[in-house]
């Protein structure tokens, strides 16, 4: 980053040092393994940085939905705020709206994602990185991992 | 008055049909006559000045809407209505890309709509909204590209359909957007989907029957690029080595990469030869498009080809950026203008690009001529080597050398580019050039990724942010800017809150008009960039403002309804990534100034 700071109009950058956990039975761990179960909606988060699924979900978010959603789940001029969604619509509702699509209306289309294995496969990872945003916990941008133990 | 200039019209239309035509007469006629506005960038030039003057300096303030129009369409409206002297405009939406005649009589009474039967499975293929670049005219006939690749001719008179041709799959990922040339007895158009790994090329069909005449490819061999190595010029020498298109790709990455040619396409009836540019090579991860490790050119994404029209055959071919490592979506308008170069006349060809450099060029052979930075926080190449006619990129801002999951930050410009799609204009008065940029700068972080038929093939997650101060921003995501092509400099500039996304207008009544993404319509003294007049649309606009005259009234007029990439990324607005929690809102959000909504505005001086 070569931003001067004085630009971003004084806001602190203060670290933030929380730990939340959204819902669910189980908190995530945070080991982030290539094979770590993530229940959808669980994310750690640590002085600004996210468990390593936390992170793969913020990847497929902007891989596959930031096209039409906006960068961050900010949503654009015709997609709606995804942040917003995950404070309002569980897990199910989620993953439903993402494998089946809906036709808003004539012209607003939301596609079907059943058939595209990466977003099948992260769609845990999208909605807890999505809870994260929507809980303040994760700000906007490529947040960054935490390092292992 | 309008009947007789169409029967003049048809009557040399038949007289040179049996001599041979050359050039598309009726574009020919029309561009030549100062009333109409016959082409989205009012002439084969690409020029978007008109030489009217009955709205200029002196009186714009009082102008004022005579009537205004909803599509009925939401999303982005791009593009803009023409008029060909039938006492009606043509105008064009997004997707389901309706086409309407409105009655210049009444007020914008719709004559006939046309709307095509689209399978919606096209809309989620649309890389950066559902949007169109709008319709050409000549000889009586519409021309337009629908998102599902069908190109499709209209009687204008009544909207049937006269003729469908079949330009590609959407479900590989194909689309188009772009705005069809008419060129002597062809219609050319070109494909769009470079995110998603298809394979770029530009097509020429008969005009009157909808048949293919030719195809020349993006990438590939010299035989599907219509390349000969021998006589198509480069920097001003033959390409000398055969298949570039295949052997600057490691392995068979040609076959995906993309030089989608979905921008602008000018016309020089002289040389008759055509000017595009080429999209972006596949997949945004460089290191994929890489042969051994080491950069590879990624030929011919990123390129301006100029192409015999009759035949497609490539005469020159200038590569702006080899191994794009940041999404320098080459397709940028080539405007034709003949200029005064080291005190010899040059027909000449300038380029606001997507990179941040203005280029001048000589349209005969593809020398280049000038590269100047124009977006002063351009940092990704410190220069370009006026031998070569290559980059010399700052590695700092090296995707490539930086790495596979590595985030290069800081990068200027943006993915977007210091200027998009947005056609810039040309006062052959002033001698400049005036085009709305952005002034907005990204961190970019490439990754493998995998090709997948229909999939995006995008490889690399981006941030961006506004041009920084210490490079030359100003705190704003966009600016209107005079630029002189042959000095290469900014003669004058004005800051905006946001990229300036519409299509320029200059007139001779010593005006420039352009758009906002707020939805602001401006007009400012052409020499002096002072503001004259300004009116708040319906919805932000990134379309093109364009001007004409019917029976004895001069209009300005321009679609609104916000969207397009810059409603995608601009909507929320941007942030200091590093900023982490809490940034939301430091820098302006578009969604707090304007919403979704198609409406043509058409706007004239009051009756005294």
């Amino acid at each position: 980053m070569t931003i001067n700071n004085k630009l971003w109009m004084g806001l602190g950058v203060g670290a933030v040092a929380s730990v939340a956990i959204a819902f669910g039975p189980t908190s995530a761990s945070g080991s982030g393994a290539d094979s770590g179960v993530h229940e959808p909606g669980v994310y750690t988060v640590e002085d600004g940085k996210v468990d390593e699924l936390t992170f793969r979900g913020y990847e497929a978010y902007a891989r596959s939905c930031a096209a039409c959603h906006g960068p961050d789940g900010v949503g654009s001029s015709f997609a709606p705020s995804l942040v917003r969604a995950a404070e309002r619509r569980g897990y199910d509702e989620f993953s439903r709206t993402v494998a089946e699509g809906m036709e808003v209306q004539p012209g607003q289309v939301m596609p079907s994602f059943a058939d595209d294995p990466y977003v099948m496969e992260h769609l845990g990872h999208i909605y807890s990185y999505l809870k994260a945003r929507a809980d303040g916990e994760v700000g906007r941008g490529r947040p960054q991992v935490i390092e292992e133990e | 008055m309008i009947r007789i200039r169409h029967c003049l019209a048809a009557a040399a239309i038949a007289a040179m049909a049996t001599t041979g035509v050359q050039a598309n007469q009726s574009v020919l006629d029309m561009q030549d006559d100062p009333e109409l506005w016959p082409t989205q960038l009012g002439n084969y030039a690409g020029n978007r000045y008109s030489r009217l003057d009955q709205i200029n300096r002196d009186n714009v303030q009082d102008l004022v809407p005579t009537w205004q129009f909803s599509t009925g369409v939401l999303r982005g409206h791009e593009g803009g209505p023409l008029y060909v002297g039938d006492g009606r405009l043509y105008i064009h939406t997004p997707f389901p890309n309706r086409i309407y005649a409105l009655d210049l009589e009444e007020d914008g009474r719709v004559l006939w709509m046309y709307e095509p039967d689209q399978d919606s499975r096209v809309i989620p293929v649309m890389c950066c909204d559902t949007v169109n670049r709008g319709l050409a005219y000549a000889d009586g006939r519409l021309y337009l590209n629908q998102a599902d690749n069908t190109v499709i001719a209209l009687n204008a008179e009544d909207g049937e359909l006269l003729w469908s041709a079949d330009n590609g799959d959407h479900t590989e990922g194909e689309t188009m957007t772009m705005s069809p040339l008419v060129v002597n007895d062809k219609v050319i158009v070109g494909n769009s989907g470079g995110e998603f790994g298809v394979r770029g090329h530009i097509t020429a069909y008969n005009a009157e029957t909808g048949e293919m005449e030719w195809r020349g490819y993006s990438q590939g061999p010299d035989s599907d690029v219509l390349l000969d190595p021998e006589t198509t010029l480069m920097m001003g020498e033959p390409v000398g080595e055969a298949d570039l298109g295949v052997t600057t790709w490691p392995d068979d990455e040609w076959e995906r990469g993309g030089g989608a040619p979905w921008g602008w396409v000018t016309y020089d009836p002289e040389l008759n030869l055509i000017y595009y540019g080429t999209g972006n090579p596949g997949t945004w991860n460089p290191a994929q498009r890489a042969i051994d490790g080491e950069p590879a050119d990624n030929k011919w994404a990123i390129t301006v080809f100029a192409r015999d029209a009759d035949t497609g055959e490539a005469k020159w071919v200038y590569q702006k950026v080899p191994f794009d490592e940041w999404d320098y979506d080459g397709v940028n308008e080539n405007q034709l203008i003949d200029v005064e170069w080291n005190g010899e006349d040059r027909k000449g060809l300038a380029i606001i690009d997507r990179t941040g450099f203005g280029f001048l060029l000589d349209r005969e052979t593809g020398e280049l001529l000038v590269a100047e930075k124009f977006a002063p926080e351009t940092n990704w190449a410190t220069h370009y080597d006026m031998e070569t006619g290559r980059p010399q990129v700052d590695p700092e801002y090296s995707t490539f050398e930086q790495g596979v999951d590595v985030n290069t930050t800081g990068i200027c410009p943006t993915a977007m580019g210091a200027k998009n799609m947005q056609p810039s204009s040309y006062s052959p008065e002033t001698g400049l050039i005036y085009a709305g940029i952005n002034r907005i700068c990204m961190d970019y972080e490439p990754h493998e990724t995998e090709y997948v038929s229909g999939q995006p093939y995008v490889g690399a997650t981006l941030n961006m942010m506004p041009s920084p101060e210490e490079a030359g921003g100003h705190g704003g995501l966009g600016s209107f800017m005079a630029w002189d092509p042959v000095a290469g400099e900014v003669v004058w500039e004005i800051d905006e809150r946001f990229a300036v996304w519409s299509g320029a207008l200059t007139t001779a009544g010593n005006v420039a008009f352009y758009g906002t993404l707020e939805g602001y319509i401006k007009a400012v003294d052409l020499e002096t960039g002072d503001h004259l007049w300004q009116f708040k649309t319906p919805s932000g606009i990134i379309g093109n403002i364009n001007t004409f005259q019917h029976e004895g009234k001069q209009y300005v007029a321009v679609l609104s309804g916000v969207g397009g990439w810059a409603g995608i990324g601009l909507a929320a607005g941007l942030t200091d990534p590093e900023e982490g929690l809490g940034a939301v809102g430091v820098f302006a959000a578009l969604d707090d100034y304007t919403k979704l909504g198609g409406v043509l505005t058409v706007f004239s001086l009051p009756d005294r």
